[in-house]
């Protein structure tokens, strides 16, 4: 009790002195809680596990789509505000309700105002980041999920797109689809010059449409070759993944 | 210029010394004893909590744990005791170690449990190695959300335990030392504030440390030893996390539901066990259960592989005996089912020429080294620890 009492005390001693310094604080510059909204579509409408969607000349459906995204960066000119070193985005948990992929909200605080001209978003996890593992961060950091990452390539799964396609229209989705990028290799950064206006309450969106990024320069990618279902499992065959990382700038869009 | 205000001051000092008798209150007002309390008969017992430090293998995560049940000695101690306690059912017959025996990885090695009237379940009791790690939804089918809500369960469960948590708490209140052992644990001052919740949270704390050694063949070889794996295990090893391409191995697809270091799945998947006319035909609808979405019938958790090979029979239902049936298993196509998991499908290299692509299937050489490499997930050490043996014996 005499602790707590001298601690109480204390405090208020200090408060009582900070009041009479004269000094004034520094005026620091307004600043807000911003919020990115991610969001996966499918054609521009909310992606939905196991719907049937038309893909070139055949269907396909998609079960599982979860990403890593890294040095989030809002931009001013030659300023910059960094949002966030990592995230993880899952849009299909199991808790997904009726099996419409859900929207993930992060919400930063502390957010300087003001108009920023873009946004720069580093797609799987940066290779500083990558170069750690799981064991190297805390329960509660995104990095520390053992299941994102991959120990035969010493490096994180930087998303998972999962699915399934019926290639001849037979009514059966017989053909596995598994998109599983990774490695330092296919790491991408993209800009987004788009205006965002950060005060009180503001909040933006992040939209991945996963027709776009299957669409290769206006081209369906041709999940009917063997090799376009799935990517390689061998490091040095990194091919598809590159296809589609290049391809999410294109695949997304952000929005105010 | 500010001008003197002598009024003003006094008030400030006033209100400052009014601040001040209230935080003098308060302060007496919660750490004082409480009053005396006829009830209090466990306040001569000390209550001196000590953290416990969750041991953390190389490599390993940190192992997330709840802020309102920390890991304390004696939490662990007493979450023991109850968990090998059949005090806990209604006949005093079974404890949780009667399905999760240490010899077994904490299973019973038995294709479905048989709880205290004879009555068997539906499925094969979980390993509980490394549990506290899992951060999916508890069970085949993810109906319970945490450790402490799951060790509230068993208990009450007709073909389990068959008792109730008044008749537990009872027995618990009655007991000559358990009380003791919860005011150690949770500081309570009278065996009447024994609840339920408290009972669970202790044996959460104790499933918290059941982890693994860190001295698997696997484990040994991870943290720098290359001749821990023969070539036979590294060749399993490269298929089973999908890195022997290279050498011309082909994927085994086993990580994606068995990853990380501790080969534990996060999430339920159809392994394309069953043949199903239409997603509402499983006899065991698994996932779907519990959600009721129709695209999760059929769907289960996949489990820890760490000590598989002690954890014979397997699947959720127990239904292959051995780990090369498992492997024959997925070494063919699934069933075709339209939520069998993508990853479902024959192993192998792709045959030529066929289009929808059919793949080759797994050789004999190639499932023995996969089930030689999962023998390197054994842990003696694991369940020899007598920090986690049965302190009635």
């Amino acid at each position: 009790m005499m602790k707590k009492l001298l601690l109480n005390a204390s405090f208020f001693a200090a408060l009582f002195l900070a009041g009479c310094d004269g000094t004034t604080d520094p005026v620091l510059p307004p600043t807000s809680d911003f919020t990115l909204t991610f969001k996966s579509l499918y054609d521009g409408q909310p992606l939905e596990k196991y719907k049937n969607y038309d893909y070139a000349t055949y269907k396909v459906q998609f079960s599982r789509f979860n990403t890593f995204l890294s040095d989030i960066t809002l931009l001013k000119g030659n300023e910059e505000y960094k949002l966030s070193d990592i995230e993880w985005v899952d849009f299909t948990p199991d808790s997904a309700p009726n099996d419409l992929a859900v929207e993930v909200p992060v919400k930063f605080s502390g957010v300087p105002d003001g108009d920023y001209t873009g946004i720069r978003i580093g797609y799987g996890v940066s290779p500083d980041l990558n170069a750690k593992q799981p064991g190297d961060f805390s329960s509660t950091h995104p990095l520390s999920r053992e299941n994102e990452y991959w120990l035969g390539w010493a490096s994180y799964i930087f998303n998972k797109i999962e699915g399934k396609a019926d290639l001849n229209n037979s009514g059966v989705f017989g053909t596995s689809l598994i998109y599983h990028c990774g490695s330092d290799e296919v790491y991408r950064t993209y800009t987004f010059n788009t205006p965002i206006r950060v005060e009180e309450g503001a909040a933006a969106t992040v939209e991945f449409d996963l027709k776009k990024l299957f669409t290769i320069n206006g081209a369906w990618f041709d999940m009917t070759i063997p090799e376009n279902q799935f990517t390689s499992n061998d490091i040095g065959n990194v091919i598809v993944a590159a296809i589609l990382m290049d391809n999410f700038d294109y695949a997304t869009r952000v929005t105010q | 210029m500010e001008k003197y205000m002598p009024g003003r001051t006094a008030k400030i000092w006033a209100l400052a010394l009014l601040l001040l008798t209230f935080i003098v209150l308060d302060a007496c007002k919660k750490d004082d004893p409480p009053p005396n309390d006829e009830d209090a008969d466990l306040v001569a017992i000390p209550y001196d909590p000590k953290p416990y430090a969750i041991p953390k293998p190389p490599k390993f995560p940190e192992m997330p744990v709840p802020a309102d049940n920390p890991v304390t000695v004696d939490g662990i101690q007493l979450g023991r005791r109850l968990f090998y306690d059949p005090l806990l059912s209604a006949d005093s017959t079974q404890s949780c170690a009667s399905c999760h025996l240490p010899e077994g990885s904490f299973t019973d090695n038995k294709a479905v449990s048989t709880g205290i009237d004879g009555i068997a379940g539906r499925r094969s009791s979980m390993s509980l190695l490394n549990v506290g790690y899992v951060s999916r939804p508890l069970f085949w089918d993810g109906r319970s959300p945490s450790l402490e809500d799951q060790a509230l369960r068993p208990v009450e469960d007709p073909i389990e335990m068959h008792n109730t948590w008044a008749n537990v708490l009872d027995k618990l209140r009655k007991h000559p030392a358990y009380p003791a052992y919860f005011r150690k644990a949770f500081g309570i001052t009278s065996r009447k504030q024994i609840t339920k919740e408290m009972a669970a949270k202790a044996i959460a704390q104790f499933e918290r440390i059941l982890i693994s050694s860190g001295k698997s063949k696997f484990d040994r070889y991870l943290n720098g030893d290359p001749d821990a794996l023969d070539d036979e295990e590294l060749d399993g090893k490269l298929m089973f996390f999908d890195e022997g391409g290279p050498v011309g191995l082909p994927d085994a697809q086993c990580f994606h539901c068995h990853g990380g270091i501790t080969n534990t799945g996060f999430s339920f998947f159809n392994n394309g066990l069953d043949s199903v006319a239409s997603l509402n035909d499983f006899k065991d609808k698994g996932r779907g259960e519990v959600t009721g979405n129709i695209n999760d019938n059929g769907r289960f958790a996949s489990p820890t592989l760490r000590n598989v090979a002690m954890t014979a029979p397997y699947m959720h239902d127990g239904r292959f005996q051995t780990l090369e049936e498992v492997l024959d298993h997925y070494s063919k196509n699934g069933k075709g089912v339209s939520n069998e998991d993508p990853v479902i499908r024959q192993l192998g290299f792709p045959i030529p020429g066929t289009n929808p692509v059919k793949y080759s299937g797994l050789t004999a050489y190639q499932k023995r080294a996969i089930v030689k490499f999962l023998h390197t997930l054994t842990d003696p050490d694991f369940i020899n620890n007598p920090d986690i043996a049965n302190p009635f014996k």
